[in-house]
């Protein structure tokens, strides 16, 4: 009866959520940007968490074809004095990880380690920038390896989906290359990989960034140090910047026999980065299932029980981006949950957001770039946004007040503008004889072989 | 300037390295709840999190996945926080928010601007107090739970065989070697009253451990802290049961089937020491040693000379957590896809000649220092973020009653010599303490 009583006292004093305190302007931390004689964009933030530090090398050069991608995927396996394996053993030595990653617009060497071995760390990383050997072993190696991940990924339905989305929005552009044909990998040559290596990853093309433990005076004299005399290359091709016009809804199906879901993504082609709508156009997004405390959650998952994880992302790049819904659901209700993600995003276009949601997607939107502090490799892919997409360097210092100004109009209008369900892709991975029927009141049905 | 006088030299010793002290301020309510507040300013931010001593290990008999299903209920609704009003003040207020199960613990937490600590204490507190659901509310949950189930496992290629398969297969006391995900059959008959009972057995403050870590100021948390917990009333909790592990005396080797699979992958598991005794702390080093990052023995060995495996990854706790957050019998796991032509037993044949070398040569001193100097950068990772360092001061408080103990591991492991690590090869990583499974496409 003890408890009872307790609960009982207890309910008047806390039945109240208690207001939160005033919020604390977020202090950036400073951003130091320096450019090298030989072209290199050099950025440093002091981030003092842990006695760590991020190291990221970035080159504008997209994944859009088999060679940048072994290209990259090669780079760190040796160079003119360090074998693989060498390379690896000091990393450790350092506490140090490096790898490198290709997205359509750019391969990085995105590299971390103990702080105190800051100037050894720039040390490899330039080393491998400059001067990659690409052994004739390695080159095999990563052919062999890479053709048979590529059947490993085909075996993912999010992977499959994902594939096949950007192949319907983006079209030929190289955006919508997601990776090689295994067949065509093993007439990949090294001396390609070499030339394109020599022609991409040079300093002018490139911008490191630079955050965790560091002083950035200190630093950057140690990053001059190590990158100084690396030679400038010649300019760089140009980027297609024509995107395909969809015409009409089409579905997409991915056969996979024996899946027990479907995997659905419906996508849009949405403006780069750069462009004036990305503030309503993130938010709306937050609105309609970029946040737990969304629409697609609370309908989807909360209410109908279709799905774990229905969500929704605005990927703005260089050249342009696309908007995606996505849910996995159980074949029986492959139909029913289209039905809801369609009339979501509709809803988004039609209605407008209501007071509450715009100002919890404005605190949430807020709070979270706050919460990118928290990490010393987030905070560089944060910086890192600003120099591949060319974007304002106030970014960080003035987002607060633009998202802040956002009017349920900017919403709908952002909404109307790119949540296209009309021209949208809708691709499904699934077992198509088990759901052929659910899904063909949605458009003309392409199964894709 | 430092640093740059360390850096001539190649292979410096991880004690040269700067040490990390997290403040930490410990403390019990009169309810037994155990308390942990840390306050760290490098970000605007704070982590609120708590963990229940209930994890997926200990769920009843015959209710596989129900500890899992239990904290999706959680986020259902309690006295003064409605069914997904816990995520909307969260995010309100600029956070995020989870809950995760785990071998020996459930967590629910809360990542958010630090003005709003109070709020997230209070939500922390209401669903402590007073969980309010329902038969709808639990239908709901079983059906994403399955979705969960089938989105994770079910539908994926290998079907996360590296934990959920290794651990049924190496073990044979139930609590370690059941379907911690849980069979769909099982989530989807829990009933309300299973819930309530699970609540009421096991949410207990004195089963808890709150932590607070952030940008907060441990004095102003402390009335908070009192405010809003320490009325809950305790609670008996019942004894663990007897989750220890028999030996294993005989090599396991099994081979699964792949419906969805295109490559076949292989998995295997030793059992390791208990946290508690002396060999632990080598065993983490040798597993560094042995597949810690692309430099080690065995990915050189199977991806690099031998060209067998596309990949090696592995670890304790792997895919579950980390060396320190569990509380029980533990499998050291190594997982790899490999190329089709290749078999399971080959590669046990080369991972045998690379642990034999090991235990008949033991590592080198640059080796050691090496493993040292990795450890030390892993752990300073998990001291990162906010919730990383929860995490750690939660497992402590709640493992080990002592979440000082975050400032002690550096130096524990930095005293481990050669000689334990040659000496715990020997004694653990053989044949009959292990158990493998080869996991190969179904012929199409």
């Amino acid at each position: 009866m003890r408890r009872l009583l307790i609960f009982f006292i207890a309910l008047p004093l806390f039945a109240q959520q208690p207001p939160p305190a005033p919020p604390k302007p977020v202090q950036w931390p400073p951003m130091t940007e320096k450019k090298l004689d030989n072209g290199l964009t050099v950025v440093l933030v002091p981030l003092h968490n842990v006695p760590k530090v991020e190291c990221d090398l970035s080159f504008l050069a997209g994944r859009g074809s088999a060679v940048a991608q072994l290209a990259a995927r090669v780079l760190p396996e040796g160079t003119a004095t360090r074998s693989s394996k060498q390379i690896k053993e000091e990393l450790r030595a350092i506490g140090g990880d490096l790898s490198v990653n290709t997205d359509p617009d750019s391969t990085t060497i995105t590299s971390s380690a103990l702080s105190d071995f800051t100037p050894r760390l720039f040390e490899i990383v330039s080393d491998i920038a400059q001067h990659a050997s690409y052994p004739k072993s390695e080159v095999e190696l990563a052919k062999t390896n890479f053709a048979n991940e590529i059947e490993e990924e085909r075996s993912q339905p999010d992977f499959l989906a994902e594939e096949q989305l950007a192949k319907a929005v983006y079209g030929a552009h190289p955006y919508g290359f997601t990776v090689p044909d295994p067949k065509a990998l093993p007439k990949v040559t090294a001396s390609s990989l070499k030339e394109f290596a020599a022609a991409r990853y040079v300093p002018n093309n490139a911008v490191l960034i630079v955050v965790g433990d560091i002083e950035p005076g200190a630093a950057f004299a140690e990053a001059k140090k190590a990158f100084g005399g690396w030679k400038r290359g010649a300019a760089q091709p140009a980027v297609p910047t024509a995107f395909p016009k969809r015409e009409k809804r089409t579905v997409y199906f991915i056969d996979r026999p024996g899946s027990v879901q479907s995997t659905i993504y419906i996508g849009a082609i949405a403006p780069p980065r750069k462009s004036p709508d990305y503030i309503a156009l993130r938010t709306a997004d937050t609105i309609l299932g970029g946040a737990f405390y969304s629409r697609l959650t609370r309908n989807i998952r909360e209410s109908k029980g279709y799905s774990y994880s229905p969500t929704s992302f605005a990927v703005l790049r260089r050249y342009a981006g696309e908007v995606t819904t996505t849910a996995a659901v159980r074949n029986e209700v492959t139909g029913p949950a289209i039905l809801e993600m369609l009339y979501e995003m509709d809803r988004m276009r039609v209605e407008p957001v209501t007071k509450e949601e715009l100002d919890s997607a404005k605190t949430y939107s807020n709070g979270t770039m706050a919460l990118e502090l928290e990490s010393q490799a987030g905070f560089a892919q944060r910086i890192r946004t600003l120099y591949i997409y060319d974007l304002p360097r106030d970014f960080l210092t003035t987002f607060s007040e633009k998202i802040n100004a956002l009017t349920p109009a900017d919403i709908g209008n952002a909404a109307a503008k790119y949540f296209d369900t009309y021209r949208g892709a809708i691709v499904i991975v699934g077992d198509y004889k088990a759901v052929k029927a659910q899904v063909a009141p949605f458009g003309d049905v392409v199964v894709v072989k | 300037m430092r640093w740059t006088l360390l850096a001539v030299l190649l292979f410096a010793s991880a004690a040269m390295a700067k040490d990390v002290d997290v403040p930490v301020v410990y403390y019990r309510l009169g309810n037994g709840l155990k308390v942990v507040i840390s306050e760290a300013h490098a970000a605007p931010t704070v982590t609120v999190a708590v963990y229940y001593g209930i994890g997926f290990r200990v769920e009843p008999k015959g209710q596989t996945g129900f500890a899992h299903l239990f904290e999706h209920m959680m986020f259902q609704g309690s006295a003064h926080v409605k069914k997904a009003e816990h995520a909307k003040i969260v995010e309100q207020n600029g956070g995020v928010m989870n809950g995760s199960t785990r071998l020996d613990f459930t967590n629910y937490f809360e990542t958010l601007p630090s003005n709003a600590v109070e709020t997230a204490l209070w939500l922390e507190s209401d669903r402590m107090r007073s969980l309010d659901v329902n038969e709808e509310n639990l239908k709901n949950q079983q059906n994403v739970v399955s979705e969960e189930i089938r989105v994770n496992v079910l539908n994926q290629p290998y079907a996360l065989f590296e934990w959920l398969d290794i651990w049924q297969a190496a073990n044979q006391n139930w609590y370690n070697a059941h379907n911690f995900y849980g069979d769909l059959h099982d989530v989807e008959a829990a009933k309300i009253a299973d819930v309530r009972q699970f609540f009421k057995t096991y949410y207990a403050p004195n089963n808890a451990v709150l932590a607070v870590v952030g940008d907060v100021d441990p004095a102003a948390v402390r009335p908070m802290v009192e405010k809003y917990f320490a009325d809950i009333p305790l609670q008996s909790v019942p004894e663990r049961p007897d989750i220890s592990e028999p030996k294993q005396t005989k090599e396991k080797r099994l081979t699964e089937t792949d419906k969805l699979a295109n490559v076949p992958a292989f998995a295997m598991a030793y059992h390791v020491a208990d946290h508690d005794s002396a060999d632990f702390a080598p065993t983490v080093l040798l597993d560094l040693i042995l597949q810690g990052d692309d430099s080690s023995r065995l990915f050189q060995r199977l991806v690099k000379e031998k060209e067998i495996a596309l990949d090696w990854a592995g670890g304790i706790n792997f895919e579950l957590g980390n060396e320190f957050d569990y509380d029980g019998p533990m499998l050291m796991v190594s997982r790899a896809t490999y190329k089709p032509g290749h078999g399971g037993a080959e590669i046990l044949k080369e991972a045998d000649a690379v642990v034999h070398d090991l235990q008949q040569h033991g590592v080198t001193k640059k080796e050691l220092e090496a493993a040292k100097v990795r450890f030390r950068s892993n752990f300073y990772s998990q001291l990162e973020s906010t919730f990383g360092k929860a995490n750690l001061l939660a497992s402590f408080a709640l493992f080990n009653d002592d979440p000082q103990r975050i400032n002690k591991v550096v130096a524990q492991y930095d005293a481990v010599t050669a000689e334990q690590i040659q000496s715990v090869a020997q004694r653990y990583l053989v044949p009959e303490n292990r158990t493998s499974i080869d996991r190969v496409p179904e012929k199409k």
